[in-house]
């Protein structure tokens, strides 16, 4: 019983690191191209990571299927989420940050 | 373990706080969009993490409506953004 | 022929809508098995009513049966992908060049081609911001990560089944 929930918490902790890695990029990165890059991925992983961790801890049950469709339907969903908001921004013709003109810093404010 | 997961969830309910700043101050409408979209994944996964925490497994029902909800919302939203006569507000 | 295959495409799509309402119910007794049959197959009659078709006809079964490796080997390139874009992030000097780079893809079809512009999006540094006709638009972070894109583009393609032509090019 130890051992499964040390396994969940080891999961928990990636799945936070990678959270905080998300939300690190979110506000440091300098336009919203390069935003899209950690929300769809640290983020999708950090949540995996929990769900799997969750998973572990629950152990064999009904409620171990539920926890498998949530992650399948979030690594589905995320990326086209992110899709959609990088195409919706190319049709507004928002331009992205090039690395030769450095007018915006780390905010993009 | 209840407490473990009680710090797991207050660390990421804190993230999703930090998120909310790229909601609020971001440039364009599709920063907004792409923090509220953060905020929803952090939720849901809150949200999960609460299931165990109180031990009430229908809890995962609502974790299961919150992902598909989140999903159409962002996906319907982004459709509005890009339709044409549409104007930035800043 | 085709009636046959229509016929094993609603047939699927009823299994696949069964297993998801006995993982929502969470129980397998006979009433609420029926009650979830009847349910199935009242979406798949609805399904082929509005769309025309019940499934995709490029779902067959062994794509299922290729689906949970493929899953596998995109997990991994994933874990791969978040370890490269966390250290940039924490890199102090944040050493990013990002362009969009079109690629011209061979896989025929609008699943193949949303099942690769997804992996993309969770596979390093790129993101597919535009999808039209068999060019994508990719954002990538780095110049070094569209390298990546056409070992990707072999393994959707063995999902499928496609036979990759004889000289693949993705012109950047």
């Amino acid at each position: 019983m130890a051992a499964r929930d040390i396994v969940a918490a080891v999961f928990c902790c990636i799945g936070t690191f990678f959270f905080i890695i998300g939300t690190t990029g979110l506000i440091r990165m300098p336009d919203l191209f390069t935003r899209l890059h950690p929300s769809t991925k640290c983020d999708t992983l950090g949540a995996c990571s929990v769900i799997l961790g969750m998973a572990v801890h629950n152990g064999w049950s009904w409620d171990l299927l539920k926890l498998v469709f949530i992650m399948c339907f979030l690594l589905l969903s995320s990326a086209t989420c992110g899709h959609a908001i990088g195409r919706s921004a190319l049709r507004r013709n928002i331009p992205y940050w090039k690395k030769k003109e450095e007018t915006e810093d780390g905010h993009g404010a | 373990m209840d407490k473990f997961l009680t710090a797991v969830a207050l660390v990421i309910g804190l993230n999703a706080v930090i998120c909310l700043y790229r909601a609020a101050v971001g440039p364009t409408t599709q920063d907004r969009v792409l923090g509220v979209n953060i905020v929803g994944t952090k939720t849901l996964v809150v949200v999960i993490l609460v299931t165990y925490i109180l031990a009430e497994n229908y809890f995962l029902d609502v974790a299961i409506v919150y992902a598909l909800l989140l999903f159409v919302v962002t996906v319907a939203l982004c459709r509005y953004l890009e339709a044409e006569g549409w104007k930035e507000v800043r | 022929m085709t009636s046959g295959r229509a016929f094993g495409s609603k047939l699927l799509l009823f299994f696949l809508l069964l297993v998801f309402w006995v993982v929502l119910t969470a129980s397998l007794a006979l009433h609420e098995l029926v009650m979830g049959a009847v349910c199935a197959a009242f979406v798949v009659t609805l399904t082929v009513a509005l769309l025309g078709r019940a499934l995709d006809p490029r779902i067959t079964p062994g794509v299922l049966l290729r689906l949970p490796v493929f899953m596998v080997r995109l997990v991994w390139e994933i874990i791969k992908a978040n370890l490269n874009v966390a250290g940039i992030i924490l890199h102090p000097r944040l050493p990013v060049d990002p362009r969009i780079v079109e690629y011209r893809t061979y896989l025929p079809g609008d699943l193949p081609r949303t099942v690769f512009s997804d992996s993309i999006t969770l596979t390093p540094g790129t993101v597919t911001v535009e999808l039209k006709g068999d060019v994508l638009n990719v954002h990538c972070l780095c110049p070094y990560h569209e390298d990546g894109l056409p070992g990707l583009e072999r393994l959707v393609a063995w999902l499928f089944g496609v036979k990759p032509p004889g000289e693949v090019k993705g012109d950047g």
